[in-house]
């Protein structure tokens, strides 16, 4: 599909536009306290973009920390259900960090697997996903060794990559291509080719990924369930679920009934992690996993061996947030290297 | 509508099995999923006290019986307390049915060892009466059953019609201490009391469900008596919200209870990582 350019007036005129029409936009932005989010902007000064990470993944917007399933009356004997919308208004992500349109893209598979998840798809389907080629990273930052990168596309409809004055406009997908031709006049003709490979080059040429490939540690995996390595690297990790909370990935989730009064009620869908207790803890007393380490364990098996096996993507994009979040210190790129130091080591072990 | 909105259903009847154990019959209200709903012996559902949430359920009563469905639960936690509070009459929810089934396709033709244990009794169940329901399909029927004691012993009227019949061969029994004094059955556990029956294993399948304890202890009789890892079967429960393989909650490696279960052959639990 062929590629566009923006100038940074003719983005805040979009931006200004879809506001006006009643459209959504969601940018990465300063909070109070400085730090960034994606939130609700009206008008792109609002908006960083490039800007870096932002607090939480985009996870959030398709995904919701806490939603509504169903709102329920009780009457007597009777039960009356009022169901929540499965389709949602239009809205557009501006600044993606790559990592997050990734992660969203990889969570389609568990979303769509026989059963249709139509509060997840639905808020798919009404959300356009512009990404910002990514020119901020740190030590926590693994994003190459997940098959991303600073310009990677997947997940994004539109890849915005920078050029003097604006972007260039990268059309990746048919929505992405739709969403062009409606805001046509918000467009420029095509970038040249050569400002834009300078440009790509800038971004992904300073990058040193600290993480071996992942396929030896996906293979590692498959018959190392067993192994005294993870009570080892699980030492430091609390079990507070800091990690899955801002992992743009981790969708594990409650389901609970919250009673309004005595008649009303609803059910909503919370998120929730498996690196808590009571996660897999039976009504009975008995948990099949009793011990943080085979919690942690859980975390790494689903995320680089269950997921790949299950649907043929890793679970992890590799954005670093599980690293910099934790409060004891755990780091999962260096849990990632340490298996794969095992891997390579010759079967047999210390000798 | 959507995915995680449960079927409403009524309360049409309710059995107490034991004194923390009870059955409940379901009706869908909707006259259309009432006649049309169908299932296999095995599969599972959420069921709902509206407030109180939901539990994890296999069906326990026959696909064969159509126009309602079964559950047993012990009083446990909250949810199984609320749906204790339900009376005849009462509504409650229902999503499934859920999760693969025990095969019994495959089984016709062949011999049926039933062994349950307590309130393992209810997926076996299920099985018992689909096989009695189309009799003729299947050779010899034998089924094993235990429990703590005589008051935990769950099913009791269906129990004393299998033993009455000349075409199953039943076997009940309690721990030691469980006994009463008018107890006829066995006294003794599961595992000891199948291998004093010893079933033929030849051209027959064994369906077990039970404490993890009493699986442990048959599985081995059971290979003693020949039956081969693949004709033994199972259900694994494991703490499940969704139902359908996205909340995350009860994979085993990288087996779903909820969808690659809860079914599973001695053969394929062998496999598993040790995490149930």
């Amino acid at each position: 599909m062929n590629a566009r350019t923006i100038t940074h007036a003719q983005l805040a005129a979009l931006v200004t536009d879809l506001v006006a029409a009643g459209t959504a936009v969601t940018a990465p932005a300063r909070a109070a306290d400085g730090r960034l989010d994606y939130r609700h902007v009206a008008r792109l000064e609002d908006a960083v973009l490039g800007g870096g990470l932002p607090r939480l993944s985009l996870k959030a917007l398709f995904l919701p920390p806490t939603e509504p399933l169903f709102s329920f009356r009780l009457s007597g004997p009777d039960v009356a259900i009022d169901s929540v919308p499965t389709s949602f208004p239009p809205h557009v992500v501006l600044g993606a960090v790559p990592c997050d349109a990734a992660g969203v893209q990889a969570l389609d598979k568990v979303m769509d697997w026989d059963y249709r998840d139509e509060l997840w798809f639905g808020r798919r389907e009404a959300t356009t996903i512009v990404s910002v080629a990514c020119s901020s990273r740190d030590e926590a930052c693994f994003c190459g060794a997940t098959g991303g990168g600073p310009t990677a596309t997947r997940g994004a409809d539109l890849l915005l990559v920078p050029l003097e004055g604006g972007f260039a406009v990268e059309v990746v997908t048919p929505k992405g291509e739709a969403f062009v031709a409606v805001h046509e006049e918000r467009f420029g003709s095509a970038p040249n080719e050569a400002d834009v490979a300078r440009s790509r080059a800038t971004l992904t040429g300073s990058r040193v990924e600290p993480v071996a490939p992942l396929a030896p540690v996906t293979a590692w995996l498959a018959d190392h369930f067993e192994d005294p390595l993870w009570a080892d690297v699980a030492l430091r990790c609390h079990g507070c679920g800091a990690c899955a909370s801002v992992c743009p990935t981790c969708h594990c989730f409650d389901i609970v009934d919250e009673p309004e009064g005595v008649t009303h009620g609803t059910r909503r869908r919370n998120w929730d992690t498996c690196q808590a207790g009571r996660f897999t803890l039976h009504a009975s007393g008995h948990n099949p996993r009793a011990d943080q380490h085979v919690r942690f364990r859980q975390r790494v098996m689903h995320k680089f061996s269950i997921y790949p096996a299950r649907f043929g993507e890793l679970l992890c994009t590799g954005c670093g947030r599980c690293s910099r979040a934790c409060p004891g210190g755990m780091d999962l790129p260096e849990v990632l290297r340490t298996i794969a130091e095992r891997a390579a080591a010759p079967a047999g072990g210390a000798a | 509508m959507n995915l995680y909105e449960p079927y409403l259903a009524r309360v049409t009847e309710l059995v107490d099995e034991t004194p923390d154990t009870r059955t409940l019959r379901l009706a869908f209200q909707e006259p259309e999923l009432a006649r049309t709903f169908d299932f296999k012996a095995g599969q599972f559902g959420e069921y709902t006290a509206f407030g109180a949430g939901e539990c994890t359920f296999c069906i326990a009563s026959s696909p064969t019986r159509t126009g309602y469905i079964e559950c047993s639960f012990k009083t446990v936690g909250k949810a199984t307390t609320a749906l204790r509070a339900l009376n005849v009459g009462d509504t409650m929810g229902f999503r499934g049915p859920y999760g693969n089934h025990f095969p019994l396709e495959r089984m016709e033709g062949s011999s049926l060892v039933f062994i349950a244990g307590g309130i393992g009794l209810a997926p076996v169940r299920s099985v018992i009466w689909n096989a009695l329901d189309l009799r003729d399909r299947f050779k010899n029927v034998t089924i094993v059953y235990g429990a703590r004691s005589v008051s935990d012993l769950v099913y009791k009227r269906e129990l004393a019609e299998w033993a009455a019949r000349p075409d199953v061969t039943l076997r009940q029994t309690v721990d030691p201490g469980g006994e009463t004094a008018d107890w006829t059955g066995d006294v003794g556990f599961v595992p000891a009391i199948v291998e004093k029956a010893a079933p033929s294993a030849a051209n027959a399948y064994a369906i077990v469900c039970g404490p993890p304890v009493m699986i442990k202890y048959t599985l081995p009789v059971l290979t003693k008596l020949g039956f081969a890892a693949d004709r033994i079967y199972t259900t694994l429960e494991n703490r499940m919200k969704c139902g359908i393989g996205k909340c995350g909650r009860c994979n085993i490696g990288p087996v779903y209870v909820c969808k690659d279960g809860p079914v599973f052959t001695a053969e394929e639990m062998a496999k598993l990582p040790q995490e149930f």
